[in-house]
């Protein structure tokens, strides 16, 4: 009895107010063969510290591992016909790739191992049946959330494709970027232009803002993804920096800043944060990915 | 009734006389207590102050100064407002004149915000009504010049500008509770007070759809144009020709107004080439593929802007990218930065930037940003001695060259110098060039 009380007040309870810090580690220039990255736009990265790298410019995909705060030697390149110009990247638990590819505007499905799986190709959906991807995002459960611009809505599929369900957008918003499913299920909407956040709750059918706007502490933020503490990190494509907000939409921090060096950020694109507190940023501008350490 | 050899109907009297007298007395005696000759508050005043003796003959003269009440706006003696004022010239009027700036107002000038009020009126008198400075449009047109010059030399003038009240038959000149612009009424309730759509001609005009409720300056210039019609001068063919049913329904159909496809497929059928393009791109600007689509900076009608865009180049970029618009006013409000870049003084986002699709990185027009893109228009390779080009790699980050983004930052930089990251040469300067930090 005694054990569990002392458990229990020991306990670490998820405290999204605590801040954060990023805490440089290391970064990515280059393939194993020397080639250099060129203006990357899309990172992917699991809790096995597997990071992939949409090497945009290059066309082409790259996969490393990331250990002991180091990259080790083996990245895999992977190419494909299929795949012109890789963008945003997402990892579903099963380790398969999801790529955004910018010219075409659909998404790909790749193997873990980096062939060409298919064109996700929703089925099913309601009218209208025309869609965009803006962008996109999948959840532990290995849904698939679509950040449809054209039909204003996002879209919500199985992981076969299959319609599930689908959220409109709010009445009145600037534009939104990005698109991400933090731990309770909940949707999450960047809006650039506005710099705010929407949400709506799981199952819910209707999103509301979840922040003013956020212009003071941004410029353009264009990306969104959530840590498994419930944090929201926006990156601030213009102003080169990563900003935290709690999972109330509270300002808890902004990192790094616009700059060349090592630990600053020019265009970056997109981050993807692993459950060890490793945070991959595909630093776009500077053609590079830089690796940061989550420290609390 | 006698009480000691005095009447007492007598005595109510007297006694009636003395207060009432006192009552009477007691301004004087305020008066006295300053020891004021009459006509201190004012009259007085104009034997020092003459010139205001030829205000007093102007038509309209300010009530104050009309019942010789100077100090009802200024303090005779000594005060912290210049020209003797009662309070600062920000609030002086509205302790009158409180309703001309409603709460709610939609739309306000910015010189009855700025409480600017002799900006337009004269605060004692002149010859024009409401003691304005000028008379008609040409008080409105020593400020929007371009209007003014307009208006004078289209070729189809809006006949209401030349009508007694001009301007003011459309704008409110203070503020408007109901309208943007200071328009008295939204439109097109403010056009129809004037056009009857009910009209056989109107309806032929108008190719028998039902605009009656739509936003007429989605193709007309109010302010006059040379087009007839007085149809904003860059017109979509589609208008000018009278085709609207190219785009929309027909005039019969149950829903004349709507569109025939979504905006960018519809735009599609006559600019494929272009679209075309476009969607060959490697980089499509968003908005483009969205649900609005061209229509996100283009107009459909008619405009004033080449290209049929909204607005000008920067205000329409700016409707989304306020941020870096912000950063170029700054930039061009810096006194320091006597060295900008042309597109950035003048908004010229497009000269760098596609706004359609690119196959390049933020949608520049060239691939390398900077000696293909800057190179333009800067003659880079005598810009200085220091090594610039694809040879020399930026220490700071081995993927990059020394180009002119490793030192400047192209859409401005706020305080910084001729568009340094920078505020200084030396800061700049040390990024790099460790050794030289003092």
């Amino acid at each position: 009895m005694a054990g569990i009380l002392v458990s229990v007040l020991f306990l670490q309870v998820p405290f999204s107010g605590a801040a954060v810090k990023f805490r440089y580690i290391t970064s990515v220039y280059t393939d194993d063969k020397g080639m250099p990255l060129m203006q990357p736009e899309g990172v992917a990265c699991n809790n096995k510290s597997i990071l992939f790298v949409a090497d945009t410019g290059n066309g082409r995909l790259l996969r490393y591992t990331f250990k002991d705060e180091a990259i080790e030697a083996g990245a895999v390149e992977i190419k494909a016909d299929q795949l012109r110009y890789p963008g945003k990247m997402k990892m579903n638990s099963k380790g398969e790739i999801y790529v955004l590819d910018g010219k075409q505007r659909t998404i790909i499905r790749m193997t873990p191992d980096g062939e060409f799986k298919n064109y996700l190709a929703p089925t099913g959906l309601p009218s209208p049946s025309s869609y965009v991807p803006r962008n996109f995002t999948i959840d532990m459960k290995d849904d698939i959330y679509i950040l449809d611009i054209f039909s204003q809505r996002v879209l919500v599929l199985d992981p076969e494709g299959n319609y599930l369900r689908q959220i409109p957008f709010p009445e009145e918003y600037g534009f939104f970027s990005d698109v991400a499913v933090d731990s309770r299920g909940s949707v999450l909407l960047i809006d650039s232009i506005n710099a705010m956040v929407y949400a709506a709750a799981k199952d819910s059918a209707s999103f509301y803002p979840l922040t003013e706007s956020l212009r003071e502490y941004m410029r353009f933020p264009a990306n969104l993804t959530t840590d498994n503490r419930g944090r929201i990190y926006l990156v601030d494509r213009n102003g080169g920096s990563i900003i935290i907000l709690g999972q109330d939409g509270s300002f808890l921090g902004r990192q790094s800043g616009l700059g060349l060096k090592e630990g600053r950020l020019n265009y970056p694109s997109q981050l993807c944060i692993n459950n060890k507190g490793e945070a991959f940023i595909a630093d776009t501008n500077n053609s590079r990915v830089q690796i940061f350490e989550m420290v609390e | 009734m006698k009480i000691k050899g005095v009447h007492l109907r007598s005595a109510t009297l007297f006694s009636f006389c003395i207060i009432f007298s006192f009552i009477i007395a007691a301004p004087a005696y305020s008066k006295g207590e300053f020891k004021l000759k009459a006509g201190a508050r004012g009259k007085i005043c104009l034997k020092c102050h003459e010139t205001f003796k030829k205000t007093l003959k102007s038509r309209y003269v300010h009530p104050l100064l009309k019942k010789g009440e100077c100090t009802g706006c200024h303090v005779p003696h000594t005060s912290s407002h210049k020209n003797l004022l009662n309070a600062d010239t920000t609030k002086l009027c509205y302790e009158c004149h409180k309703k001309v700036l409603p709460e709610n107002a939609r739309s306000a000038h910015q010189v009855v915000v700025e409480a600017n009020c002799n900006k337009c009126h004269n605060s004692h008198g002149s010859n024009n009504k409401f003691i304005l400075i000028k008379s008609g449009n040409e008080l409105c047109f020593d400020c929007h010049k371009d209007i003014g010059d307009n208006i004078k030399n289209v070729r189809f003038k809006h006949k209401s500008l030349e009508k007694d009240k001009g301007c003011l038959n459309c704008h409110n000149p203070h503020a408007s509770a109901k309208s943007n612009s200071l328009l008295r009424n939204s439109m097109p309730a403010l056009c129809i007070k004037c056009h009857k759509t009910n009209k056989s001609t109107f309806k032929r005009q108008h190719m028998n759809y039902p605009v009656a409720k739509s936003d007429c300056s989605s193709c007309h210039n109010p302010h006059g144009s040379n087009v007839r019609g007085a149809i904003f001068d860059v017109a979509h063919a589609a208008v000018t020709e009278r085709k609207c049913d190219k785009c929309h329904q027909k005039p019969s159909s149950p829903n004349p107004l709507k569109i025939k496809k979504q905006t960018t497929q519809l735009c599609r059928e006559c600019h494929r080439d272009m679209v075309a393009q476009t969607f060959n791109k490697n980089r499509v600007h968003w908005p483009l593929v969205d649900k609005v689509g061209c229509l996100n900076c283009h107009s459909p009608h008619a405009t004033k802007q080449q290209k049929l865009l909204k607005g000008p180049v920067a205000n329409v970029c700016g409707t989304c990218h306020s941020d870096t618009v912000e950063l170029q006013e700054w930039s061009i409000n810096n006194p320091k930065n006597d060295r900008l870049c042309e597109p950035v003084k003048t908004g010229n986002c497009i000269t760098c930037h596609s706004p359609h699709a690119s196959d390049n990185v933020l949608l520049m027009t060239q691939k390398s940003i900077s000696v293909d893109l800057c190179g333009r228009c800067h003659e880079w390779e005598t810009h200085s001695t220091h090594p610039i080009g694809e040879k020399f790699v930026d220490i700071r980050d081995k993927n990059l060259s020394v180009t002119c983004l490793s030192c400047h930052r192209a859409c401005g930089t706020g305080n910084n110098p001729a568009m340094l990251t920078f505020s200084s040469t030396y800061e700049l300067c040390i990024q790099c060039h460790i050794e030289r930090r003092r």
